[in-house]
C-alpha cells in the first residue's frame, strides 16, 4: 500500500478531526448551538420582556413605573428608561403621570408573547422530557421566535390547553384572558388548613428551582401543619416540607373545604412488594401529559385495586395486575403513583388521628 | 352460544346468505368498524368475517394501520374496517390516531366493539367512551374461552341492559359466535334493533354545569345533532376538529367532510 | 321559533374558554375517573369471578420462570440461538436450489435466446447481465432466510413470549435511554432491517421509537451475514489450523454481530442524551396471557408477507442497481471503464481506512442491497486487476463455489488480513440499504431522520476503520 502519511501522523490528524467535530456539534455547548443562541436579537428581546412585565402589572392591578421595571428585569435605570422610550416611540405604551400604560397595540403584542411563552412551556412540560427548571428558559427564547400561526398549530395539536404548567392561564388566540382574581398564597394559610396548589410562580428562577426541588406542583394537595412568623410547615405529596414565608408567598393556593387530608403520608406503588395488593389513590401531578393519560387509560385511577405480580429479571420494571391485565411499568413511573396498601390501613388511620389530636 | 337478546321479531341467522368478500368490495350498504382495546381479537374477528388473512398476534398493538374488507349477508354488502387497538378516545397519542379518527369522524353505520371478557372492566372504559358518540354499536365479548378457564362468569343479559346495546359472546379463534354477531350487526344496521346506549350521567357538579351551559348554547345554534353532550365535552377538552367545526358552523356536516378527506 | 342568528359561533368558543378556565387543571382526570366509576359499577353488576386465586396460576408459574434472574436470560438466548440456527441451517438448501434455477439455468437460457434473436450486446448486457442478475441474486440469497426467520419469530410472538423478552431486557435498554421493546426490533433487524424498522411501531413512545429506528441498522441483517461468513472463513479461519478454522471464523462473525449490539446500545445512549434529549418518552408494556400459537395460519401469513417484501424490494431497488453495475463496468472513457476510473481515484483515500477503491465502489453501487456486495466486489476486482479466465465478463456479478478460488481473486486484488477485518467492520457499520432508508422515510416522514440514519453509521464506520487501520499499521511496522 502506498500511504502518503505515516500512521502516527494520520492518527494525529484523525484525532484532531474528531475533536473538532465534537467541538462543533456538541449539544448545547458546541459551536453550532452557541452561534444559534447568539443570533437572537437582543434589543427586541428586551423590549418584549418589558412589555410582558408591564402587562402583568396591569393584569394584576399593580402600578408600574420605571423602577419596578428596572428592578424586575435586572437592568440599570438608564437602560430601562431607554427601553421605555423605544416602546413609547413605536406606540406600544404611553406615560400617564409617571405610570406606564399599554396602548391597545401594546396590549395585543404583550398577549401574543405571553401566549407563545405559556404554550411553549406547556409543550415542553407535556410533550417532551425536558425538566421543569428548563421550561421557563426554553420558552423565554422561543417566545421571540415563533409566529402566532405556528403557535396556533402547536396549540391545536396539544388540545388547545388553557393553563400552562405553572397554573397560569394561557391567552386565547383572540387575546382573551380570564379576569384576575386575587388568590391566597400558601403563606396566608393557617394551621390545619387543607388547600390545593393552583400556581407556582416561576420567577425569580432561584426561588422556583427551590420549589421544584421540593417536588411541588400545581394540583397538589397540601396540609398545613405548623405556621410561625418565618416558617411554614406543611405536608404535601406524602412528604413534610418546611418553607420560609418569602418562598411560600410564591405559591398560590385554593383552599379546600375538607376537614381531613386525603392522606398525610402517601405510599408509592414502587414500594409495593410482589404479591401484595393495594388501592390506587392517585397519580402525582408531576406525572403529566401523555404519560399521565396513558396510565389512567390503563386503569390507574383512584379506587382501582392493584397488585404487584412480577419483577423483571433485573428488578425493574415491575408488572402489576390492574383490572385483570398485567401491565409493566418502570420504577420511576411507579414512584409517581400513590397507593393505600391494604395491610397498613389501620396504621394510617391511627396516624391521622394522632395528627388531628396534635393540632 | 348465547342468543340474540331483546329482539323478538328479528330474523334468525341464515348461513347460506353469508358471502365472504375479502377485499373485493367496491359498493357497500353499510360500513362496520371493529374497535376495541389492543389484543382483544379484532383482527381475528375481521378475518373470520371477511375471509382475509390480516396479521393477528398475541402482542398488543399488532395492527397498526386500518385494514378494510367486506362480506355480504342477506343481500346487503358490508364494508368492514379493522382498526388498531386503542385504550381510549380521549388521549392525544399519535399511535391511536387512526382508530380514534375513524370512530369519531368516519361515522361507521355500526361500531362493533370487541372486548376482552377477562378484562372487562378496563375494556368498558373504551366501550363507554364509544357509546358517548354513537347510537349504533354492538359489544362482542370475545375470549370467552379464557374467561371460562379463569372462572369469570359474565351475565351478558345484564350487561346488555346496562349498556343499552346488544352483547354477543364469542370465541373468535374457534369461530364461535360469529353467526350471532353477523346477525346482530344486520339487526342494528337495518334498525331492527334500536340501541339505547348508556350515557354517562354525571361527572363532577362543576363539569356538569359547564356542559349544560354549552349544550344550551349549542342546541340553539345547531339543531338535529344527536349528542350535543359529547360535542360540549370535546369543546371543553379543546379538540381542534370540533372547535373548527363549530367556528365554521359546519358541525352538522362534520362527519361527511372528514369522511371524504 | 328561536332566532338562530342570536348566537354566534365565536360566542360559543369564547364561552368554552371561560368555562375551561373555571374548570381548572385537573378536569381531564375527572372525566376519565367518572367514566371508570360507571365502568366499575357496570362491571360489578355483570361479572362474577369465582375462585379468583386459581385463575391465572399457570401463566403466573411460567412467568416466574421466564422472568427469573437465573433462567430468564438463558432461556431467551437459547430460543434466539435456535431461531438463528434453524434459519442458517434451513436456508442453505433452498438458497442453492434457487441459485441453481435462477442463476445457473435461467440466466444462460436467457442469454441464449438473446443471442438467437440478435439482441444488441449492450441491451443484452443491461437487461440480462445487469437487471436480471441482480434480481435473481437478491431473491436466491434473501428469500429463504427471510421465509424461515420471520415465521419463527411470529410463532414466538403468537405464544406471548416476545413481550416477556421486552420486559426482561428493559432494564438494559432503559440505561441506554431506549425502550425494552427495542430488544425485539433489534432481533428482527437480524432478519431484515427494513422489517425491523417497521416493527418499531410497537414502541409507543416517540423518542424511544426514533432511537430504535435509527439504531436498527446496527443489527447485522440476513443480507450481510453471507459476506461476513465468507470473508471470515477466507481470512480469519485461514489463520489457524484447519480443524479450528470453522470455530474461529464463526467466532469472528459472532463478535461482529455482538459489536453491532454494543454499537446499537451506545448510539441509543448517545442519541437520547443529545439530539433526542428533549423528546417525550413514556413506558407501558402489557403482558398478554400465553396462548398456544396457531402454527399453520401464522406460517402461511408470515411466509406470504416476507416473500412479497423480498420480491418487491428486488424489483423496485435491485434491478436499477444491477443496471448501473453493468454500466459502470462497460462504459469506457478512453482506455478505462468508469469503474476503473473511480477505483483508481478512490484508492489512495480508501487505503487510509484499510479498504480499497473496489470496496468503496461496490458499497456505493450496491446501496440497494447488501447481498450483492460480494459478487460486485469479485467482478470489479477481476476487471481491475486484469485477471483472465475467471468470472463472467465485465459487469456480470458472480460468486465462486470454491472458497480457495475466491481467496485467490481477492489476494490478487491486493487484499490482506487488514482489508478483510475492515471490510467486516464496514459491512456492519455503513448506511442502511435503500429499502431500509425508504422504510425509515415512510415511518418517520422526515428527511432529517432519514439522513441521520444514513450518515451516522457511515461516519462511525469510517472512523472505526480509520483508527483500526492506523493503529494496526503503527503496531505492525
Ligand atoms: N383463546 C382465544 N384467543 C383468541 C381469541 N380471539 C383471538 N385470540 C388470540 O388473541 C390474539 C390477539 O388477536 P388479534 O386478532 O391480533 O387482536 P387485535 O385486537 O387485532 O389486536 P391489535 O391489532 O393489537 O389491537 C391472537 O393470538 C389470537 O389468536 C379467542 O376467542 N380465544
Ligand atoms: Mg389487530
Amino acid at each position: 500500500m502506498v500511504l502518503l502519511l505515516r500512521p502516527i501522523t494520520a492518527l494525529l490528524i484523525g484525532t484532531i478531526f474528531l475533536m473538532l467535530l465534537a467541538w462543533l456539534l456538541w449539544p448545547r455547548k458546541g459551536l453550532i448551538s452557541f452561534w444559534s443562541k447568539r443570533s437572537q436579537n437582543m434589543k427586541r428581546k428586551l423590549q418584549e420582556d418589558a412589555l410582558k412585565f408591564i402587562f402583568d402589572c396591569e393584569y394584576k392591578h399593580k402600578s408600574c413605573g420605571l423602577h419596578s421595571i428596572s428592578g424586575n428585569m435586572n437592568l440599570s435605570t438608564n437602560k430601562a428608561a431607554k427601553i421605555i422610550t423605544q416602546l413609547q416611540s413605536i406606540g406600544l405604551i404611553v406615560m400617564k403621570e409617571d405610570e406606564i400604560r399599554l396602548t391597545d397595540a401594546g396590549r395585543s403584542d404583550a398577549l401574543k408573547i405571553i401566549r407563545i411563552h405559556r404554550l411553549w412551556e406547556k409543550y415542553l412540560a407535556d410533550e417532551t422530557a425536558i425538566g421543569n427548571v428548563e421550561w421557563h428558559h426554553g420558552a423565554d427564547s422561543k417566545e421571540h421566535l415563533m409566529s402566532l400561526k405556528e403557535v396556533d398549530i402547536l396549540a391545536a395539536n396539544m388540545g388547545n390547553p388553557v393553563f400552562d404548567p405553572h397554573g397560569d392561564p394561557i391567552p386565547t388566540n383572540k387575546g382573551e384572558l380570564p379576569t384576575y382574581q386575587v388568590q391566597s398564597s400558601l403563606s396566608s394559610l393557617k394551621e390545619g388548613d387543607i388547600a390545593r396548589i393552583t400556581h407556582i410562580e416561576d420567577e425569580p428562577s432561584i426561588i422556583y428551582a427551590q420549589l421544584v426541588a421540593l417536588d411541588l406542583y400545581p394540583g397538589m394537595e397540601v396540609y398545613i401543619m405548623d405556621v410561625t412568623d418565618e416558617k411554614i410547615q406543611f405536608a404535601a405529596n406524602g412528604k413534610e416540607c418546611i418553607l420560609n414565608v418569602l418562598f411560600a408567598s410564591n405559591i398560590t393556593v385554593e383552599k379546600l373545604s375538607k376537614i381531613e387530608p386525603t392522606q398525610k403520608k402517601y405510599q408509592t406503588l414502587s414500594s409495593l412488594n410482589v404479591g401484595d395488593k393495594a388501592q390506587v389513590i392517585g397519580i402525582s401531578p408531576k406525572c403529566r401529559g401523555q404519560e399521565r393519560i396513558r396510565l389512567m387509560d390503563l386503569g390507574i385511577v383512584p379506587g382501582t385495586e392493584i397488585s404487584a405480580v412480577l419483577k423483571s429479571a433485573f428488578g425493574d420494571p415491575t408488572a402489576y395486575k390492574i383490572m385483570g391485565a398485567t401491565i409493566a411499568i418502570r420504577k420511576k413511573q411507579a414512584d409517581n403513583i400513590y397507593i393505600k396498601s391494604r395491610q397498613n390501613r389501620n396504621e394510617q388511620t391511627a396516624r391521622l388521628r394522632e395528627l388531628s389530636s396534635v393540632s | 352460544m348465547s342468543k340474540q337478546r331483546g329482539c323478538e321479531n328479528c330474523q334468525a341467522y341464515r348461513k347460506e346468505q353469508l358471502i365472504r368478500l375479502g377485499i373485493e368490495i367496491d359498493q357497500y350498504d353499510y360500513v362496520i368498524a371493529l374497535a376495541g382495546n389492543p389484543n382483544t381479537g379484532k383482527s381475528t374477528v375481521f378475518n373470520n368475517l371477511t375471509g382475509l388473512r390480516q396479521h393477528t398476534g398475541n402482542w398488543p398493538g399488532k395492527t397498526v394501520t386500518r385494514a378494510e374488507g367486506g362480506y355480504s349477508y342477506a343481500g346487503k354488502q358490508y364494508k368492514l374496517v379493522d382498526l388498531p387497538g386503542t385504550y381510549s378516545l380521549l388521549s392525544t397519542s399519535k399511535e391511536e390516531e387512526v382508530a380514534r379518527d375513524f370512530i369519531l369522524f368516519g361515522q361507521p353505520d355500526v361500531t362493533v366493539i370487541v372486548a376482552d371478557a377477562t378484562r372487562l372492566e378496563r375494556n368498558l372504559n373504551l366501550v363507554l367512551q364509544i357509546l358517548e358518540i354513537t347510537d349504533k354499536a354492538v359489544l362482542c365479548l370475545n375470549l370467552m374461552d379464557e374467561a371460562e378457564r379463569n372462572h369469570i362468569k359474565i351475565n351478558d343479559r345484564a350487561l346488555s341492559k346496562a349498556l343499552g346495546i346488544p352483547v354477543v359472546t364469542a370465541v373468535a379463534r374457534q369461530k364461535k359466535g360469529m353467526d350471532v354477531l353477523i346477525n346482530t350487526i344486520e339487526n342494528v344496521a337495518t334498525g331492527k334493533y334500536v340501541c339505547k346506549p348508556h350515557r354517562i350521567k354525571s361527572f363532577s357538579p362543576k363539569l356538569d354545569h359547564a356542559v349544560a351551559l354549552l349544550v344550551e348554547k349549542l342546541s340553539r345554534k345547531f339543531k338535529n345533532i344527536p349528542n350535543l353532550n359529547w360535542v360540549a365535552l370535546r369543546l371543553l377538552e379543546g379538540d381542534q376538529h370540533i372547535i373548527e367545526a363549530v367556528r365554521t358552523e359546519e358541525l352538522g356536516q362534520l362527519s361527511e367532510n372528514l369522511k371524504s378527506v | 321559533m328561536f332566532n338562530n342568528q342570536e348566537i354566534k359561533s365565536d360566542d360559543i368558543i369564547s364561552l368554552t374558554n371561560t368555562l375551561r378556565w373555571e374548570l381548572g387543571i385537573d378536569f381531564h382526570d375527572k372525566i376519565i375517573e367518572s367514566i371508570y366509576a360507571d365502568a366499575s359499577k357496570i362491571a360489578k353488576q355483570s361479572i362474577q369471578i369465582e375462585d379468583a386465586k386459581n385463575s391465572t396460576i399457570l401463566d403466573q408459574k411460567i412467568d416466574n420462570i421466564i422472568t427469573s434472574k437465573w433462567f430468564g436470560f438463558p432461556i431467551m438466548f437459547l430460543l434466539l440461538a435456535i431461531v438463528f440456527w434453524i434459519t442458517v441451517a434451513g436456508a442453505n438448501i433452498p438458497s442453492s436450489w434457487l441459485a441453481a434455477i435462477l442463476l445457473d439455468t435461467i440466466h444462460p437460457f436467457l442469454k441464449n435466446i438473446a443471442s438467437q434473436i440478435g439482441m444488441p450486446w449492450w441491451l443484452d448486457g443491461v437487461l440480462i447481465d445487469g437487471a436480471y442478475m441482480a434480481f435473481a441474486w437478491v431473491v436466491s440469497v434473501m428469500l429463504p432466510p427471510m421465509a424461515i426467520f420471520f415465521p419463527l419469530f411470529t410463532l414466538l410472538e403468537d405464544l406471548g413470549y416476545l413481550p416477556r423478552v421486552a420486559f426482561n431486557m428493559d432494564s438494559l435498554f432503559r440505561k441506554a435511554g431506549a425502550h425494552g421493546k427495542q430488544a425485539l426490533t433489534m432481533s428482527m433487524g437480524f432478519g431484515c432491517n427494513a422489517a425491523g424498522v417497521v416493527a418499531t411501531r410497537v414502541i409507543d413512545s416517540p423518542r424511544e421509537r426514533l432511537i430504535a429506528i435509527i439504531t436498527n441498522n446496527f443489527s447485522l441483517c440476513n443480507g450481510r451475514w453471507p459476506t461476513q461468513i465468507l470473508i471470515a472463513t477466507i481470512f480469519i479461519g485461514g489463520l489457524v489450523p484447519s480443524h479450528w478454522a470453522g470455530l474461529v471464523s464463526a467466532g469472528a462473525v459472532v463478535s461482529i454481530a455482538v459489536l453491532g449490539i454494543v454499537f446499537s446500545l451506545l448510539v441509543s445512549w448517545g442519541l437520547s442524551k443529545s439530539i433526542l434529549r428533549g423528546q417525550a418518552s413514556t413506558f407501558s408494556l402489557e403482558l398478554p396471557p400465553y396462548r398456544p400459537p396457531r402454527i399453520l395460519q401464522t406460517l402461511y401469513t408470515s411466509l406470504i408477507d416476507r416473500t412479497i417484501l423480498v420480491l418487491w424490494r428486488a424489483i423496485a431497488f435491485t434491478i436499477p442497481a444491477g443496471i448501473i453495475i453493468w454500466l459502470v463496468a462497460n462504459i469506457y472513457i478512453g482506455e478505462l471503464s468508469l469503474a476503473e476510473y473511480f477505483i483508481d481515484w478512490a484508492n489512495p483515500f480508501a487505503f487510509y481506512f484499510g479498504l480499497n477503491g473496489v470496496i468503496l465502489l461496490a458499497y456505493i453501487i450496491a446501496i440497494p442491497a447488501n447481498e450483492i456486495v460480494i459478487p460486485t466486489i469479485l467482478m470489479l476486482t477481476v476487471i481491475n486487476s486484469g485477471l483472465t479466465g475467471i468470472g463472467e465478463g465485465a459487469g456480470v456479478m458472480f460468486e465462486l463455489d470454491s472458497v480457495a478460488d475466491t481467496k485467490r481473486i481477492l489476494t490478487a486484488g491486493g487484499w490482506t488480513l487488514l482489508t478483510a477485518i475492515n471490510l467486516m467492520l464496514f459491512s456492519l457499520l455503513h448506511n442502511p440499504c435503500s429499502t431500509t432508508l425508504y422504510t425509515i422515510y415512510k415511518e418517520t416522514k422526515s428527511i432529517k431522520w432519514t439522513a441521520i440514519s444514513a450518515l451516522l453509521p457511515l461516519t462511525i464506520g469510517f472512523i472505526v476503520c480509520f483508527f483500526v487501520t492506523q493503529l494496526w499499521l503503527l503496531f505492525s511496522s
